[in-house]
C-alpha cells in the first residue's frame, strides 16, 4: 500500500511533465497541422539557456527560470518563420515537412553539441526540497510541476478564450481554409502559435535541468511523450491533453506495480495503441478546449 | 563456464597458429630480416562521438589524442611518427561496420581500439578475419570474451567489476541484495555474474529493476526498491545512469549504502550531495602512486583539458601506448612486422605491458586484463581509494 | 576497393527497405512508422534459424519472408481502423513496443547482447563471406525486390492501390476491396523488407536491436523521400545517396575532435537543402497509363445507348429510416429507381438527399427498412461488394484521384480485373497484361463517349471544373454497375456544360440504367428527370413527373421558389 501511495505521488509529478510536453506539442499541431520534430531541440535550447544565465552569467535561478520560455518561444518562432513556413507555402507533403523537421533536429542538435560539448550540464548547488508525506516522498519539483501545468493551463485557457490572437487560434485549428477564407493572418497565427508551444515546452525543460541536468539529446525522448499524449488525449483538446498527461504518467508508473520495470518504455505506447483502437479520436477529444 | 570458455581459446589459439603455420618455430627466420616500415603507424578507433550519451566517447577521444600526441613529441616509435583515425560508429552497429571499412579501406588498419559492446559484437568478426587486432577499453560485457582471438580487454571485465563491488557488502555481512540495473548489455552481464556470486556468497537477491541507460525518469524503479527493505542497493550502470539513481534513491529516503563499478563527473554532477557514501569497485587508477607514470598522465590531462582523467581516458590512453608497444617488439622481430597477426603474436609471447594505472598488467588467454580493482568510496563528489579488492580466484 | 563493395551491399540492403516502404507510403499512402521492425524481424529470423536450427540457405531467407510477411498482415489492422497522424503514431508506438521485446525476451533474442556468429550465406557449398562475394547474392537479391515491387507498382494492383492513396471513399464507390489491399500491401511491403533483413544478418553475422530503432525507420523515410515518393527508381537512388553521403563526409578532413559533430551537422543541413530545393524528391512520380494514344476498341457510344427495354424497378428502398444522435436524417422513406428513367432527389438543404445516397450505396447501414436490388434484399454490404452488384454512386465533392490521369480515373473504375489480385498478378502475369490492354482501350473508349479522349494523358487535377464533372460521369460508367446515383452532377456548371451532361445521362438512361441524381437546378431539373421525389426533413413529401410537382403550389412555395 506504501508503494501504492508512492507510486501514484509519482505518477502525478511525472504526469504533471507529461501534460506540459503534450500540451505545447498538441497546440503546434492542431493549429498548424506540422509533426514538430524539432521541438526536441528547442526544448533542450531553453534548458541550455538558463544553465548559461545561472550557472555561467550567476544570475538567480528565478531570473533564469524567466529565460526559458522567452528563448524558447523565440527559437520556436525562428524555426516556424525560416524552415517550416517557406515549405508551407509551397504546399509540400507531411512527408517532406516530417523529414525537414527530422532534419532540424540533426542540425540543432548538433550544433548544441558543438558550442556546449556533449557532457550534463547541472545547475550547480541546487537540491530541491524534500517532503515526507507519511511512506511518500516528494520533492520540490515535482509539486512544483504540478502547480506550473496547473497554471500554465489556466493562462492558455484565458488567452484563447479571452484575446483576439486566442480567438484565431481557435479558429485556425478548427479549420484553416475557413479560417483563411475569413481573412486570417495565418502565418502570424502559425507564429504566435510555434512560440506559445515551444514556451510551455521551456517550463517542463527547466524541470528537466533541474531534475537531472541538460544534454544537446535531451529533448529526443520528450518528443515522443508529447506526440503520444497530445494523441492519447485528443488532439486539439486543452484538457485532453492535460488529462493525457497525467494519464500517462500514471498508467506508467502504476503499470510498473506488478510489471517488471524493463518494460518501462512501452508501457505508454500499450496504452496509446488501446486508446488509439478503441477511439481513434483520443480519450477527450469531445472536450473540446 | 569461464574456465570453458578459457580452454575453447586456448583450443583456437592453436588451432589458428597451426593452420597459418606460424608457430614460435619459424621465428627466427625472420629476425634476420630487417623490419619492413611503414611511414606513419595509423591506429584506428571507432567511437560513438554522434551516439546520444556521447561524452564517454568524448573522454576516449581525448586520451587517444593525448597518447598519440606524447609518443610523437618523443620521437614516435622507433623514429616513425603515429596517427590515430578515429571514426564515429554512433551507437550503431551497422555504421560501426561501416566505419571499419573505412578504416580498412583507407588505412589498411592494423590495430583499431573498440567501444560500445554491441558495436564491437557487429565488428569483431571482421577484425577477426581480417587479422585485425583489436583492444577494447570500454566495455565490460562477457558477451565479447573468449570469443576472438584477436580481441584483448584493457578494462576489468563484469565477472571481475562486480565480483569486487559485492566484496564491499560481503564484508559488512550484508545479505539481502536490491540491483538496479541498465537494460544495456553491460549492465546485464553485471547482473548475471552478481546474481551468481551473490547466491554462492549466501545471499538473497530481493529486487531487480531495471531501465534504459537512457532513461529519465527512474521513479517507479527507486519506489519499488525502496520497499524491497533490502541491506544494500547495487547499481548495475555506467556513466551517467549512476548519477540520477543516486540522487532519486537519497530523494525517495532510501537510507542503505549503495555500491556500483563506475564513479565519473557526469554522475558526480547530477548526483551532487546525494553521492556521498556511494562505494564502487573501478580499475584504480592511482595518480600518486610510486610509479611516475600515472601522475605525468593526470597532471598533464589536468592541465589540457580541465578535468581530471576518468577511467575511459586513462583506457583508451592507454589502449594507444600498448599497441605502440605491441609495434615495437613485433618491429624487433623484423620483416612486414605492422600486421594484425604480428602484433597478436606480440602480446602473446609477453602477454605483460606497462600500465598507466601504475606497474604492469598481464592480458589472460581469454583476452582480458588482470588489472587490479580498488574500492573507492565518494566524499564531496570525488572518489578516494580505500583498499584493493581481494578477489578469489 | 573492399570499401566500396561493402557500400555496395549496404546500397543494396537500403535499396530493398526504401523501394519496400515506398509501397507503402508512396503508393499506398498508408503513412506507417515502423518499417525497421519488419527490418529487424527478418533479419532475427534468419538469425535463429540459421544459427540454432542449423537451417541451410535459403530456408532462414524462406521463414523470414513467410513470418515478416504475416506480421505485416496483422499491423494492417489497426491502418483499416485508423489513418494519417493516428497511423504515424501507432506504427511509432509498435516500433518501441517490437524493440522492447526484442531487449527482453533475451532467451530467444539475446536481449541487448544480441546474437553473434550467424553462419555465413552459404551457396554451393561456398560460403559467402565479405564484402566481395556477398555483393552479387545482394544485388540479385536487390534486383529481384525491386522487380517484384515494380510488377506491383505498375499492375492493375499498384493503379488501385494509388486510387486509394488519392481518395480512400472514391476507390471504395468504384469497387476497390480496400481492406484486401490494405492488408495485401502491407504483407508484401514486409516481406520485401524482410530479405533487407535476412541479408543483413547474414552479411554482419550478427544481429541486435541497436540496428532497428526508431532512427532506423526514420533513415528508411529520409531515402524514400528523397528519392521521391510513387517512385521506386528513386528509392533505389535516395538509398544510394544517403549511403553514400556520410561515406563521402567521413572522407572531409574536419578539425580533429569536433569532426563528428559537425559531420551531423553537415548531413541535416544538407538533408534540408536537399528539400528546400528539390521538395519533391530526385525523380518525379512517373505518368503512368501510356502516354501514346490507345485504341479505342469498340464502340462505346453505341454500346451504352444502344436502346434497351425501359421499366421495371432495379434499386428500391422501402420504409428506410436513419438517425444521427438525436436526429433523424430519414425517416420512412421509400424509393424505387427504375430502369431507363432518370430519377430526380430534390429537397432543401438538410432534407437528407445526401444521406440517402449513402443508404442506398451501403456507405452508410439503414436503422431500418429494406433495400432490395433486382427484388433481391441487400444485406449490409460494404460499398464496393455494392459497386460490383450493380449499384455505383458519385460524390457531391467529385473525389476524383487527382495524382492520377484522366484515363487511370477511368481505367481504375472498370470491374473484374484480374490484376487487382495479388495471386494472378504473379502467376498469370500475361492474361493480366491482355486484359489491362484490352481494359485501356476500353477506357479509351468510354472518355470518347463522354468527349475528354483528348485529355487521356492529362493529370485529374489539372482539368477544369466542367471536365472535372464529366470525368465523374466516365468514372461511373466504367463500373458498368446497373444504377447509377450522381450527388449532384450539374451544380456550378454553365449552361452549355449542364446541357453536355444532361444529354448523357437521359443517353444512359435510354441504354438501359437506372439513374438518380441529386440537383437543385430547376431548369436542369426539368429536362433531365422522367421522375421526382421531393425529400424534406427526412421524409418523402411528394413523388411524381417534374411537371406535376413543379405545379404543385405548396411545394413550390416551399422550394420552387
Amino acid at each position: 500500500m506504501d508503494l501504492f501511495a508512492q507510486l501514484l505521488a509519482n505518477g502525478l509529478g511525472n504526469g504533471a511533465h507529461y501534460a506540459l510536453l503534450g500540451l505545447g506539442f498538441g497546440l503546434i499541431f492542431t493549429t498548424t497541422r506540422i509533426v514538430h520534430f524539432a521541438y526536441g531541440p528547442v526544448f533542450a535550447v531553453s534548458a541550455f539557456a538558463v544553465w548559461l544565465a545561472v550557472a555561467v552569467g550567476g544570475l538567480p535561478l528565478a531570473a533564469g527560470v524567466v529565460l526559458a520560455p522567452l528563448t524558447a518561444a523565440a527559437a520556436g518562432a525562428l524555426v516556424y518563420w525560416l524552415a517550416y513556413r517557406p515549405f508551407e507555402r509551397r504546399g509540400m507533403s507531411s512527408h517532406s515537412v516530417l523529414i525537414l523537421s527530422l532534419g532540424l533536429s540533426i542540425v540543432l542538435e548538433s550544433l548544441l553539441t558543438l558550442i556546449f560539448g556533449p557532457n550534463i550540464h547541472t545547475v550547480p548547488g541546487f537540491a530541491p526540497p524534500i517532503f515526507i508525506l507519511g511512506p511518500v516522498f516528494l520533492t520540490g519539483l515535482q509539486i512544483g510541476e504540478v502547480i506550473a501545468v496547473l497554471g500554465v493551463a489556466g493562462a492558455l485557457l484565458l488567452f484563447l478564450r479571452q484575446t483576439r490572437y486566442g480567438h484565431a487560434i481557435l479558429a485556425l485549428s478548427d479549420d484553416r481554409d475557413m479560417a483563411r477564407i475569413v481573412g486570417i493572418d495565418t502565418d502570424r497565427i502559425s507564429l504566435i502559435v510555434f512560440a506559445l508551444g515551444s514556451a510551455i515546452a521551456a517550463v517542463a525543460a527547466v524541470f528537466t535541468l533541474l531534475n537531472e541536468g541538460a544534454t544537446p539529446s535531451m529533448g529526443f525522448n520528450p518528443v515522443f511523450v508529447a506526440f503520444v499524449v497530445a494523441v492519447v488525449g485528443g488532439l486539439g483538446s486543452i484538457p485532453g491533453s492535460i488529462l493525457g498527461g497525467f494519464l500517462v504518467g500514471l498508467v506508467e508508473s502504476l503499470g510498473l506495480w506488478k510489471i517488471p520495470t524493463e518494460w518501462q518504455n512501452s508501457i505508454a505506447f500499450v496504452l496509446l495503441f488501446v486508446v488509439l483502437l478503441a477511439r481513434p479520436q483520443g480519450l477527450f477529444a469531445g472536450a473540446r478546449r | 563456464m569461464t574456465q570453458a570458455i578459457t580452454r575453447r581459446a586456448a583450443a583456437s589459439v592453436l588451432a589458428s597458429g597451426l593452420a597459418s603455420g606460424r608457430f614460435p618455430l619459424n621465428r627466427p627466420a625472420r629476425a634476420a630480416e630487417p623490419p619492413k616500415d611503414p611511414p606513419v603507424f595509423r591506429i584506428g578507433a571507432l567511437l560513438g562521438l554522434g551516439d546520444k550519451a556521447n561524452w564517454n566517447a568524448t573522454v576516449m577521444q581525448r586520451g587517444i589524442l593525448m597518447a598519440v600526441d606524447e609518443i610523437n613529441a618523443a620521437g614516435g616509435i622507433d623514429g616513425i611518427k603515429v596517427e590515430a583515425a578515429i571514426e564515429d560508429h554512433q551507437g550503431v552497429p551497422r555504421v560501426g561496420v561501416d566505419a571499419l571499412q573505412r578504416l580498412r579501406a583507407r588505412y589498411d588498419i592494423q590495430a583499431v581500439l573498440l567501444s560500445y559492446s554491441v558495436v564491437a559484437l557487429a565488428t569483431a568478426p571482421i577484425c577477426e578475419e581480417q587479422k585485425i587486432f583489436m583492444l577494447d577499453g570500454g566495455s565490460v560485457t562477457d558477451g565479447l570474451v573468449g570469443k576472438f582471438s584477436y580481441l584483448y580487454h584493457n578494462r576489468s571485465v563484469a565477472s571481475v567489476l562486480a565480483r569486487a563491488a559485492l566484496t564491499i557488502a560481503k564484508e559488512k555481512g550484508f545479505k539481502k541484495m536490491a540491483v538496479m540495473c541498465a537494460s544495456t548489455d553491460d549492465g546485464q552481464s553485471l547482473l548475471r555474474v552478481s546474481q551468481a556470486d551473490w547466491k554462492a556468497h549466501g545471499g538473497e537477491i530481493v529486487a531487480v529493476e531495471q531501465a534504459l541507460a537512457t532513461a529519465s525518469n527512474v521513479d517507479t524503479q527507486i519506489a519499488k526498491l525502496r520497499t524491497s527493505d533490502a541491506d544494500f542497493l547495487a547499481i548495475w550502470e555506467f556513466s551517467p545512469g549512476p548519477g540520477l539513481v543516486l540522487k532519486r534513491a537519497r530523494e525517495f529516503g532510501m537510507k542503505q549504502p549503495i555500491i556500483g563499478v563506475e564513479f565519473t563527473a557526469e554522475i558526480a554532477k547530477v548526483a551532487g550531495q546525494n553521492a556521498d557514501g556511494f562505494q564502487y569497485a573501478s580499475d584504480y587508477f592511482n595518480p600518486n602512486a610510486g610509479d611516475p607514470w600515472p601522475k605525468r598522465f593526470a597532471d598533464a590531462y589536468q592541465k589540457k583539458y580541465g578535468d581530471p582523467p576518468e577511467v575511459y581516458a586513462a583506457n583508451y590512453y592507454e589502449g594507444i601506448y600498448v599497441i605502440a608497444e605491441l609495434i615495437r617488439r613485433a618491429r624487433e622481430a623484423g620483416g612486414d612486422y605492422f600486421k594484425g597477426e604480428r602484433l597478436l603474436e606480440a602480446v602473446r609471447a609477453k602477454p605483460r605491458v606497462p600500465s598507466v594505472y601504475g606497474g604492469d598488467m598481464v592480458f589472460q588467454p581469454d583476452g582480458t586484463c588482470l588489472k587490479r580493482v580498488g574500492i573507492f568510496s565518494v566524499k564531496e563528489a570525488k572518489g578516494s581509494f580505500e583498499h584493493f579488492a581481494e578477489l578469489a580466484k | 576497393m573492399e570499401l566500396v563493395l561493402h557500400i555496395g551491399v549496404m546500397i543494396c540492403i537500403y535499396a530493398i527497405l526504401a523501394t519496400s516502404f515506398n509501397l507503402l507510403i508512396g503508393f499506398s499512402g498508408l503513412f506507417a512508422f515502423g518499417h525497421a521492425v519488419f527490418y529487424a524481424l527478418g533479419a532475427y529470423i534468419t538469425a535463429l534459424t540459421a544459427l540454432r536450427l542449423h537451417l541451410p540457405f535459403p530456408l532462414p531467407l524462406i521463414l523470414s519472408v513467410i513470418g515478416t510477411g504475416l506480421l505485416g498482415l496483422a499491423v494492417a489492422l489497426p491502418a483499416l481502423r485508423i489513418s494519417g497522424i493516428y497511423l504515424v503514431i501507432i506504427t511509432l508506438a509498435l516500433q518501441v513496443i517490437a524493440i522492447d521485446v526484442i531487449i527482453n525476451w533475451t532467451s530467444l533474442t539475446g536481449g541487448p547482447t544480441g546474437i553473434s556468429g550467424i553462419p555465413a550465406l552459404s551457396l554451393l557449398g561456398k560460403p559467402l563471406t565479405g564484402p566481395a562475394v556477398f555483393l552479387p547474392a545482394a544485388v540479385i537479391a536487390a534486383a529481384a525486390c525491386f522487380l517484384i515491387a515494380r510488377h506491383i507498382g505498375d499492375s492493375p494492383f499498384g493503379r488501385s492501390l494509388r486510387a486509394m492513396r488519392e481518395n480512400e471513399s472514391a476507390a471504395a464507390s468504384v469497387g476497390k476491396n480496400i481492406f484486401y489491399m490494405k492488408v495485401s500491401i502491407f504483407g508484401v511491403s514486409a516481406a520485401l523488407a524482410s530479405v533487407a533483413g535476412s541479408l543483413f544478418a547474414y552479411y554482419l553475422s550478427y544481429v541486435g536491436a541497436d540496428s532497428f530503432q526508431v532512427s532506423e525507420t526514420v533513415l528508411i523515410l529520409s531515402m524514400v523521400v528523397v528519392g521521391g515518393t510513387g517512385n521506386l527508381v528513386g528509392s533505389v537512388l535516395g538509398a544510394a545517396l544517403l549511403v553514400i553521403l556520410p561515406e563521402a563526409l567521413a572522407f572531409v578532413d574536419l578539425p580533429e575532435g569536433i569532426a563528428a559533430q559537425l559531420r551531423l551537422l553537415i548531413y541535416g543541413c544538407v538533408l534540408i537543402l536537399f528539400l528546400v530545393f528539390r521538395p519533391e524528391g530526385l525523380l518525379r512520380e512517373p505518368r503512368r497509363g501510356g502516354r501514346h494514344a490507345v485504341a479505342v476498341s469498340g464502340n462505346a457510344a453505341a454500346e451504352l445507348t444502344t436502346a434497351a427495354p425501359a421499366g421495371g424497378v432495379v434499386l428500391e428502398g422501402t420504409g428506410l429510416r436513419k438517425r444521427f444522435g438525436g436526429i433523424t436524417a430519414i425517416d420512412a422513406l421509400d424509393i424505387q429507381l427504375t430502369r431507363g428513367r432518370v430519377t430526380g432527389l430534390v429537397g432543401p438543404n438538410g432534407a437528407g438527399k445526401t444521406t440517402a445516397f449513402n443508404l442506398l450505396t451501403g456507405f452508410l447501414p439503414a436503422d431500418q427498412g429494406d433495400i432490395r436490388f433486382r427484388g433481391q434484399l441487400l444485406r449490409r454490404l460494404r460499398p464496393h461488394e455494392l459497386v460490383r452488384a450493380g449499384i455505383a454512386r458519385s460524390f457531391q465533392d467529385l473525389r476524383l484521384f487527382a495524382g492520377m490521369s484522366v484515363l487511370e480515373n477511368v481505367l481504375v473504375a472498370l470491374p473484374r480485373q484480374r490484376g487487382d489480385g495479388l495471386l494472378t498478378l504473379f502467376l498469370r502475369p500475361l492474361l493480366v497484361r491482355r486484359q489491362d490492354a484490352a481494359n485501356t482501350s476500353r477506357a479509351m473508349a468510354i472518355l470518347d463517349f463522354i468527349g475528354l479522349a483528348d485529355r487521356a494523358f492529362d493529370l485529374a487535377e489539372d482539368l477544369s471544373y466542367a471536365e472535372e464533372k464529366l470525368l465523374v460521369v466516365a468514372r461511373l460508367i466504367a463500373t458498368e454497375a446497373e444504377v447509377l446515383l450522381f450527388d449532384e452532377p450539374l451544380s456550378g456548371l454553365d449552361a452549355g456544360a449542364m446541357r453536355k451532361i444532361i444529354d448523357l445521362l437521359r443517353r444512359l438512361a435510354a441504354g438501359g440504367k437506372a439513374i438518380c441524381i441529386i440537383e437543385h437546378n430547376l431548369e436542369a431539373i426539368r429536362s433531365a428527370c422522367d421522375q421526382l421525389i421531393y425529400l424534406d426533413e427526412g421524409r418523402a413529401l411528394a413523388q411524381g413527373n417534374p411537371e406535376t410537382l413543379m405545379a404543385d403550389a405548396d411545394l413550390v412555395r416551399r422550394y420552387f421558389r
